[in-house]
């Protein structure tokens, strides 16, 4: 009896939002009676905030035509980690040196920073990242084209 | 690296991103390229509807632009498929998912029926949702471990994953597709232009048993 009834809620769709909402409702009582959580000091990506460099918050340290302390998960998969963090273009080293703020105009300028964790270590990351976009965009247009 | 997966027969290194081909991820990841290169050389099927009682029966027209972008995503489902079945990372294995679950959304935008489009809309809700839990029990195995690589979770001196993070994973995964919640795919199906949203199904089998091989290796 009252397995036909859940499979009779189940099998409404109109109902699995509510249903997936109750079960994660669940798992964070769950979650928050189980805190806390240990946390391991020895991270793979450490970071050091300085917040008077002119980089700030994309700051890794180094020096350009040098090798930055970076730290990665597989050194011989990288043999040229280092060297793409410490890089700026000189109109970008120039603009560093006029405003504080380089840092915040990641994407605005070319040859900005190119962070090395983002875009050379864990580039696939970032690939993927992209093709969720290209592929929400391609269903967004797609549907906006067919109404037309 | 034990387990459930056996050795890895084959490493593919993309900087700290490794694809591990073990056994079992091999199995899933040719699984996957088969069906592709099935969607990618076959013809959509014609569905037709048979009155019952009388001899009438009604042929669906489908354009052929609409088939086109049905193939394109399902295309692209079945490579994020095979990109989350080797991943040997557990933020790129998130990510992998949560485009499994873009594209099954999709491969039925195009067509035209109510109860489809109803299904898929209550189904993008809740993939939409489940990359919350998906992507935060990602971020809490970088916390509580140090690291995301699933071969260096997989040593035998290396800190374990909270269960509780597992769970997180597991019900972020099930939100893309897993029983409860696969009833809103099932009545995807109903689309017609099989091969094609077969993809949906099979993309779902083949997440829900790599997310249970990752959760018991790490």
């Amino acid at each position: 009896m009252i397995i036909s009834r859940i499979s009779r809620f189940i099998s409404n769709f109109d109902n699995l939002l509510a249903l997936f909402a109750g079960a994660c409702a669940v798992l964070a009582v769950l979650f928050v009676l189980f805190l806390p959580l240990p946390y391991s000091e020895d991270q793979l990506y450490p970071k050091e905030i300085d917040e008077s460099s002119p980089l700030y918050p994309y700051e890794r340290g180094g020096t350009p035509f040098e090798r930055a302390d970076i730290h990665v998960q597989y050194p011989e998969n990288s043999p040229f980690a280092g060297y793409v963090t410490a890089y700026l273009t000189p109109f970008s080293l120039a603009l560093s040196r006029l405003t504080p703020h380089a840092g915040t105009t990641i994407v605005a300028h070319p040859g900005g920073i190119l962070d090395e964790i983002l875009y050379n270590t864990r580039g696939l990351d970032t690939v993927v990242e992209t093709t969720i976009l290209f592929i929400a965009f391609a269903i967004g247009s797609y549907l906006f084209r067919k109404g037309s | 690296m034990i387990g459930i997966g056996g050795q890895p027969l084959f490493i593919l290194p993309f900087g700290d991103i490794v694809l591990y081909f073990t056994p079992f991820t091999l199995t899933l990841f040719i699984f996957a390229l088969v069906f592709t290169v099935l969607v990618i050389i076959s013809k959509p099927e014609r569905q037709i509807d048979i009155v019952f009682g009388g001899d009438a029966y009604l042929a669906k027209e489908i354009s052929i632009s609409d088939m086109k972008f049905r193939r394109f995503m399902a295309i692209a489902c079945g490579l994020a498929s095979m990109g989350a079945m080797v991943t040997g990372d557990i933020f790129d294995f998130a990510l992998f998912t949560s485009l499994v679950g873009i594209c099954n959304v999709g491969i039925v935008a195009a067509v035209k029926s109510r109860h489809v489009q109803n299904a898929a809309y209550q189904y993008g809700l809740v993939a939409m949702s489940a990359t919350v839990p998906l992507f935060a029990g990602a971020a809490i195995v970088a916390a509580t471990t140090g690291t995301l690589s699933i071969l260096q979770l997989a040593l035998p001196g290396a800190t374990k994953v909270p269960l509780l993070v597992k769970a997180l994973l597991t019900l972020g995964v099930m939100g893309e597709g897993m029983a409860p919640f696969y009833a809103a795919k099932a009545e995807m199906f109903r689309a017609p232009g099989a091969p094609y949203v077969i993809m949906c199904s099979l993309s779902s089998l083949l997440i829900f048993l790599r997310v249970i091989e990752v959760v018991l290796t790490v």
